[in-house]
């Protein structure tokens, strides 16, 4: 008996032991994912304080300096370029969910003629390449008046930012029960109410990660901005390349232009992490 | 009543002198009968590479707008995309917009298409030309680059100018002071002395250092700097005519010779990465210390050597490419920045007010002197004072630049499909390097046969 005690108990410590060492394991594998992970924002940091002199230099010494800053946030007109950027992604994001938003709960709830065709419709504007549809829609741009327009950029950019949040939000409404509409309903909330204060919580985690997933694709959009703008507006990923110019190219200017290119999506992506993972996840575990 | 006269004169005097200096700062071409305001009230659209003479154009924007009463709309495109945007905005054929800044070999697409204005509607009226324009102080054979009279097969120089030099490279060897005194050489003048040079500077600089830069990508960029100069000087041309076709001549004995030459070259002296080099690796090589000599464009180390541009700034010089014997001349390849003119633009005239005004030679001047814009396009402007000052850190440029810039030309046979045949030049390359084919000449007899298949259509 006592022997039996004495194994049980050598058996709790050895599992502790070997539960303590697996833990350890994971957080130093975590801890160097993290790192590596992390590298290339430390990097664009270094690159971001070093001048052009010693840019080559692979050792870690180096004399710190702001003069890449000064030169991009003071000396050109990235600021600008980069609430250009603001606007527009935003205000993509804001009309995709505004329209697709009900679009999705439409395809997701109705019974209608070719209800998938247009459904698919919608996601076959993300099939082909920006650059093949690129000229109709300049010369549409151009003779509508929307070249180098907020409101055209804003629109183009629904080709990006549509599909995704209304496939993404349809699957989130497909999943909740009519039922609960209805009981909703019978306890005397109209249509209006329920969509607000009963369907959109329900959905928030899906719609706050592809929501989040458009405005990174909008954020990120090259194509569309450098040849449906320019003169008045040029968006912050044609700008932050101005940097290379043909003749000779500033890294440490580059790198504080992607920093702050990068910022409001790492921004974003921290406060809203929570809604991300769930709302990634969420759809797929549910059967 | 003395000292009033006195005092007239001097304030007379110090308002001469205040206009002089006004004057110089002001616009850059002024004539009293040329009506600089006739198209006062119109906007002109600019379509800007980013590159160091836009930099001083926009910085003259707004003495440009104050001489002529035209509002300048300009959008800035880094290179890698800019002609993305150039090629679709002209194939709208919306006039949108006036001017766009392109190299000759993009001339020779968008010319072929008919979206480019000739030049010489506006340069052959001197109704429409200010009288102190002197087009003849406009280095010639940068004018005569851009002139092309859209025939596949006829060299450039004639025909419809399609656009007028703002900058341009010619090609030569840029060498690190420091490296060659370090190895005992002297900067070599001959490819045999170049190939023994590279020996000599192996690892100069500790490991991961090399002798020589150069381009080596798969693309376009690969073939027309040094590559293309050097296979002009080894007697090599890239097509012929033949029964009504350009029949493709890279595997003719001079191109073979080259080439075996080129490859030694990278071997012996060159970036264990070559094939990933563009201009700004090889041109950063030279800089960082890493690369001895740089064959490149002639202003790509001028980056590299301005103060605390780089490690090795103020240690690079530059002298003529090395030729098969010392003295020969040296046939150099061209690139050109040129302002061209939208033939669909619906403000043709005043657009021509801001290729007058920005290719002139007070701004050729500001432009190299003032600002970072070298190779200026102005003759006037490498013969000034000014400009021997500001570059006389870099030791041989103003020199090389003399003695190459004379047989200086676009060494390409132009034709449509430019891009297609040196890229894929550039490709076999690669591969020759790489050891796919069993010999130089196998690849280069595989290149030809693309290069005739490309053209099959082009008829003469």
């Amino acid at each position: 008996m006592h022997t039996q005690m004495e194994w049980k108990e050598t058996s709790v410590r050895k599992s502790q032991a070997l539960s303590a060492v697996a833990s350890l394991a994971r957080n130093l594998g975590l801890t160097l994912y993290a790192l590596f992970a992390l590298f290339p924002l430390v990097w664009m940091v270094i690159c971001s304080l070093k001048t052009d002199a010693e840019m080559y230099n692979t050792v870690f010494r180096f004399t710190p300096t702001l003069s890449n800053y000064n030169a991009v946030l003071l000396g050109t007109d990235y600021f600008n370029a980069f609430f250009q950027n603001l606007i527009v992604a935003g205000g993509a994001v804001v009309l995709t969910i505004v329209a697709g938003v009900p679009a999705a709960y439409a395809l997701a709830r109705y019974d209608f003629k070719k209800k998938e065709d247009l459904a698919f419709q919608i996601l076959s504007f993300k099939f082909a390449p920006e650059i093949l549809v690129i000229l109709p829609i300049f010369t549409i741009f151009q003779k509508i008046g929307l070249y180098d327009t907020y409101f055209g950029l804003i629109w183009v950019y629904q080709l990006i930012t549509m599909p995704l949040v209304i496939w993404v939000v349809r699957g989130y409404f497909e999943e909740i029960s009519v039922e609960i509409e209805q009981a909703a309903q019978l306890d005397g909330y109209k249509w209006f109410d329920v969509f607000f204060k009963i369907l959109v919580p329900l959905i928030k985690p899906g719609l706050v990660a592809s929501a989040l997933l458009a405005f990174i694709f909008a954020w990120n959009s090259f194509t569309f901005p450098l040849v449906l703008s320019g003169f008045k507006i040029q968006t912050m990923t044609i700008t932050s390349l101005r940097y290379i110019a043909s003749d000779t190219v500033h890294y440490g200017q580059v790198a504080v232009a992607a920093l702050v290119a990068v910022s409001p999506e790492i921004l974003a992506c921290l406060f809203i992490q929570k809604h991300l993972v769930r709302g990634l996840s969420f759809g797929a575990v549910k059967g | 009543m003395k000292a009033g006269f006195k005092f007239c004169v001097v304030f007379l005097m110090a308002l001469m002198v205040f206009a002089v200096i006004a004057g110089f700062g002001a616009a850059p071409v002024e004539a009293a009968d040329f009506n600089w305001k006739k198209y006062e009230g119109t906007t002109v659209k600019v379509l800007f590479v980013q590159h160091s003479i836009v930099d001083a154009i926009v910085s003259k924007l707004a003495d440009f707008e104050a001489l002529t009463g035209i509002k300048v709309e300009y959008s800035i495109t880094p290179e890698a995309n800019y002609f993305d945007k150039v090629a679709t905005s002209l194939s709208s054929r919306s006039g949108d917009p006036d001017l766009f800044m392109s190299g000759a070999y993009q001339l020779w697409d968008y010319s072929s298409a008919g979206f480019v204005e000739n030049i010489d509607n506006f340069l052959g009226d001197s109704a429409k030309v200010v009288p102190d324009y002197d087009a003849a102080d406009i280095v010639k054979s940068a004018v005569d680059a851009l002139k092309w009279d859209g025939v596949p097969g006829h060299a450039v120089g004639k025909g419809p100018q399609l656009g007028l030099p703002l900058a341009f490279e010619i090609y030569s060897l840029a060498y690190n002071k420091r490296a060659f005194e370090k190895a005992g050489v002297a900067a070599p003048k001959t490819y045999d002395e170049l190939l023994k040079v590279c020996d000599a500077l192996k690892e100069w600089n500790g490991p991961g250092s090399y002798a020589i830069a150069i381009r080596g990508a798969r693309d376009w960029g690969t073939i027309h700097p040094g590559y293309m100069s050097t296979y002009a000087n080894f007697g090599a041309v890239d097509f012929k005519a033949e029964n009504g076709k350009l029949v493709s001549q890279v595997n003719s004995p001079e191109s073979v010779k080259m080439n075996e030459f080129w490859v030694e070259l990278i071997k012996r002296g060159g970036s264990p990465s070559w094939s990933r080099y563009t201009w700004y690796e090889a041109g950063a090589d030279l800089g960082a210390g890493k690369a001895a000599m740089l064959f490149d464009a002639d202003n790509n180390g001028v980056q590299q050597n301005w103060p605390n541009a780089s490690q090795e700034a103020g240690n690079i010089a530059w002298t003529v490419m090395p030729l098969a014997k010392a003295g020969d001349t040296p046939y150099s390849n061209y690139w050109t920045w040129a302002m061209a003119m939208n033939s669909a633009s619906k403000n043709k005239d005043a657009a021509w007010y801001f290729l007058m005004y920005f290719t002139s030679k007070p701004f050729a001047l500001y432009a190299s002197v003032d600002k970072n814009s070298v190779d200026p396009a102005r003759t006037s402007v490498w013969q000034s004072e000014g400009f021997a000052k500001k570059m006389a850190q870099q030791e041989g440029y103003i020199d090389t630049f003399n003695k190459t810039i004379d047989s200086t030309t676009i060494l390409f046979t132009p034709q449509p499909y430019f891009f297609e045949t040196t890229t894929e030049w550039a490709a076999t390359l690669q591969d020759i390097v790489a050891g796919q084919y069993k010999s130089v000449k196998e690849g280069l007899d595989a290149l030809k046969a693309k290069m005739d298949e490309a053209l099959k259509d082009v008829d003469l």
